[in-house]
């Protein structure tokens, strides 16, 4: 059967190559991302490297430059010496010069040839005289007549270390004594060094032992990542600036970039982890919820009861096998359709209609029996069950029926009813006849003795004729006998009118109305079976009558079954039997009314006349029964044609006010 | 002798005043075995029973069974008394021997008559068995010169045919005569025709 909660397919074919491929793009994005980070911090680490080094020669560049200007004043110096020795004031006076050009410049020494000092500015001498490295430094110096440089000297923990430089003076080629000028590293370097390049390098002078001579760290200590060192290039000194970036290795996020596209491959990661566990959740929903259909669809397929899917305007929606079954038509006929359905029986619309605007208010009867017409024609007795179909949400979005196909259960009840009525009446049929065969019986005997006794009493008269002398003894014997038979007929008489007595109708206040109700579950049975309308018309204010109940119903119940069969001529839609009741000041009368073949006049004559049937196996005691039962109850019993065909029959009993009024004036009671 | 084999008293009774009334004698039984138990061989006198089928104890058809296993039928004829509706057994007993049935309520006296013929033809087939039990006890020269006496043949023409004396055949008919219980020609004629 069509099934609207039907799921697509799935194809489980490219199954694997559906997550690999994802997968390979994803372990691919992740190695680009780890390795462009890596590849962004060596190219950082390489331009700082490289920015250290060029910025490190600039600072050497600057200190030898520094150096030279002043070794360069130092050789003007000496030779203005040599030629013309200045006034001890005016020498002073161009050291502070010096001094003041170069606040590294913390002494100098003009000393002789002999070695005396001639000439001091600046600090004090320390006790001990020059450095010790200062001898072999003068001494190289006076050999290679050139300036040079003593090692670093005098470093301490808690003092920078100073550096001298000799510059040998010569007059004509003799030696005439040095210059001996005593810098302060520490000096050197916080004057020279620009503050920016200090603050982002940790800078130092070493000496050939690889010792701290002085050093400037105003950015903090360096790192040890970048760093360079580069050796001063000073005559006779081998002093080395070292640089340390006070800058770490770069982090390995160094920027927002690369982070955050990290941290989107990660959500992307992330997410794309979510889906997969979300796809197959939620594939294993749809593999449950598959499982679950066709549970369903076979159960639904299995079902003998018809099930039936309606939206709120009543179109059909959904109809299992069963329910295609009950109804003769294919699935596909039936869904869409909105009513009238194809499988309304035409007698019955009214109901459906009725039915019908009910469920478009919203209301349903939640039970019932109908009928549905089957697509060959046949009828098809069914018990409908109506439930609101909610949807997800808790809406309302239809109504679910259940049919179940009642045929052979009706049949079932049908027959039962069929044959407890034959039953019944066979028993009483037996009854009569036990009865009457008893009473034939028990009668036969007493009278067929009289007949043999008053024969022979004749006999014997006869011969008394021919001369035979009576014997009065035996002709009294016998007519006693005779006697006594008489009596005892009579006595069996007596008893059997006794026992018929027994039976006699009791009579009571009777409604009419509830006449109608005792026989109309029997009467609608009929009718249904029979696919005919029943119309009551009752009154609601109908005397009531003195009455045999059973009899009364008796009498309805046989007057509707003849009309009800006198209609089976008729197309189901017109087979329509009214019972409808009345009355006057006298009597209150109920009419049967059919549509039937009516009642040709030869049958009208014997119509009462009991054992005369119309019906093949009619017994031809109904109407005669039944005129004989309203008889018994003062009424009559009548007929005509009823003038839209079909006939009307009609019995009408004194109502019960006016019959005790009648009784109570002394009229002849009705017996 | 009329046996009224019936449940009813009363029946019997008035069927036996019926019988009298008509100069009959007539018995009661009141059921078929007492019935059985008590007939014998019907005498020349003649027999005939009345059997109502419907009985208590053994229905009439039962008894009519054994009357002719007895081989008392044709000396004893029956007639059977029906309820209402019997016909069908009664149509059958009638071909099975039975003399007439009647259904009740009867004509009294129709049914007397029929006893009166019944009675009439268990005499008949009385007197015809004696005639037999003679007839067994002649000889074989004796059956030769009955039928030869039948034949209204002279003494003398019997004695030629035979070819024996004319006092020979004297005594054979004198035999005959003895043993057939007659006194004439014409009475023994009468008795075998």
């Amino acid at each position: 059967m069509k099934n609207p909660f039907r799921l697509p397919r799935r194809a489980s074919l490219s199954r694997p190559w559906r997550w690999l491929v994802p997968l390979l793009l994803v372990l691919l994005f992740l190695a680009v991302l780890l390795w462009l980070p890596w590849q962004a911090r060596q190219m950082e680490a390489n331009e700082r490297q490289e920015q250290l080094i060029a910025d490190t020669l600039w600072v050497e560049q600057t200190l030898r430059f520094e150096l030279a200007r002043s070794e360069e004043a130092l050789s003007v110096l000496g030779a203005d010496l040599l030629v013309k020795p200045p006034a001890p004031e005016q020498l002073q006076a161009r050291l502070d010069q010096m001094f003041k050009n170069g606040h590294e410049l913390r002494r100098v020494l003009w000393l002789g040839s002999d070695g005396t000092t001639l000439a001091h500015h600046g600090l004090e001498l320390p006790p001990g005289g020059l450095a010790s490295v200062g001898a072999e430094a003068m001494e190289m110096a006076r050999l290679t007549r050139a300036g040079r440089y003593t090692e670093p000297y005098g470093a301490s923990a808690h003092a920078p270390g100073m550096i001298d430089y000799y510059l040998p003076l010569f007059r004509r080629g003799e030696y005439a004594g040095a210059l001996v000028a005593s810098y302060s590293l520490k000096v050197l370097l916080d004057e020279t060094v620009p503050w920016w390049f200090a603050q982002d390098n940790a800078l130092a002078l070493l000496d050939r032992d690889d010792e701290r001579v002085a050093a400037r760290a105003d950015g903090g200590p360096g790192r040890g990542v970048y760093t360079h060192r580069r050796a001063l290039d000073l005559p006779g000194s081998s002093i080395v600036l070292a640089t340390d970036s006070v800058k770490g290795s770069p982090r390995l996020l160094p920027n927002l970039l690369v982070g955050s596209v990290i941290v989107l491959a990660l959500g992307l990661l992330i997410s794309l982890m979510s889906l997969w566990r979300h796809i197959s959740r939620t594939l294993a929903a749809e593999s449950a919820l598959r499982q679950q259909m066709a549970f369903r669809t076979a159960m639904e397929n299995s079902l003998l009861t018809g099930l039936r899917a309606r939206d709120l305007e009543g179109r059909v929606t959904y109809v299992n096998k069963a329910f295609c079954q009950i109804v003769g038509l294919p699935a596909e006929e039936l869904l869409g359709k909105k009513p009238p359905m194809p499988y309304w029986a035409p007698e019955a619309t009214l109901d459906y209609e009725e039915r019908f605007a009910k469920i478009l208010a919203g209301t349903v009867t939640p039970q019932f029996e109908t009928v549905f017409q089957r697509a060959d024609g046949v009828r098809v007795p069914v018990l409908v069950f109506e439930a609101p179909l909610v949807d997800s949400r808790g809406e309302q979005t239809g109504w679910m029926s259940s049919i179940l196909d009642i045929t052979d259960r009706k049949k079932a009840e049908e027959l039962n009813r069929q044959q407890q009525e034959k039953l019944e009446a066979s028993a009483r049929l037996a009854t009569m006849g036990e009865i009457s065969s008893m009473l034939a019986h028990e009668l036969n005997q007493p009278l067929a003795a009289i007949s043999s006794y008053t024969a022979g009493a004749l006999n014997v008269l006869e011969r008394a004729d021919k001369g035979v002398p009576i014997e009065p003894n035996l002709l009294r014997r016998a007519l006693e006998q005779a006697r006594q038979q008489a009596q005892r007929a009579g006595q069996i008489i007596k008893s059997v009118h006794e026992f018929v007595k027994k039976s006699e109708p009791q009579r009571e206040e009777v409604a009419i109305k509830s006449v109608v109700d005792g026989v109309r579950a029997l009467v609608e049975l009929q009718a249904r079976k029979s696919w005919v309308t029943l119309q009551f018309a009752l009154p609601p204010a109908l005397p009531t009558v003195l009455a045999d109940r059973l009899m009364l119903e008796q009498v309805l119940l046989n007057l509707t079954r003849n009309g009800i069969e006198a209609m089976a001529e008729l197309p189901p839609e017109r087979r329509i039997l009214r019972i409808a009741a009345g009355f006057d000041a006298a009597q209150v009368s109920v009419s049967v009314i059919d549509n039937g073949h009516g009642i040709p006049p030869d049958v009208a004559e014997r119509l009462f006349s009991p054992f005369f049937s119309t019906k093949a196996e009619g017994m031809g005691m109904g109407l005669s029964i039944c005129r004989t039962a309203i008889e018994f109850h003062g009424g009559t019993l009548t007929h005509a044609p009823n003038p839209g065909g079909g006939t009307v029959f009609t019995f009408s009993l004194p109502r019960r006010d006016v019959a005790a009024a009648a009784s109570a004036t002394g009229a002849p009671e009705l017996k | 002798m009329l046996h009224i084999v019936d449940d009813e008293e009363v029946i019997r009774d008035a069927l036996a005043w019926l019988a009298q009334s008509r100069g009959l004698a007539a018995r009661g039984y009141a059921g078929g075995q007492a019935f059985l138990d008590s007939v014998g061989e019907p005498d020349l006198e003649g027999d005939c029973v009345l059997l109502d089928v419907r009985m208590p104890d053994m229905n009439g058809v039962a008894v009519f069974d054994q009357l002719i296993g007895r081989g008392l039928l044709p000396r004893l004829p029956v007639i059977f008394l029906t309820g209402h509706g019997d016909v069908p057994m009664a149509v059958d007993s009638l071909k099975r021997g039975a003399f007439d049935f009647f259904e009740k309520p009867f004509n009294d006296n129709q049914l007397m008559d029929r006893v009166d013929q019944a009675l009439a033809a268990s005499r008949a087939a009385a007197v015809s068995d004696q005639v037999r039990m003679r007839l067994a006890t002649l000889s074989a020269r004796e059956r030769e010169v009955l039928d030869l006496i039948l034949a209204g043949k002279m003494n003398k023409v019997v004695a030629d045919e035979l070819g024996i004396s004319m006092r020979t055949v004297e005594v054979h008919r004198a035999h005959i005569f003895d043993k057939m219980q007659v006194k004439t020609a014409v009475e023994l004629a009468g008795l075998l025709k």
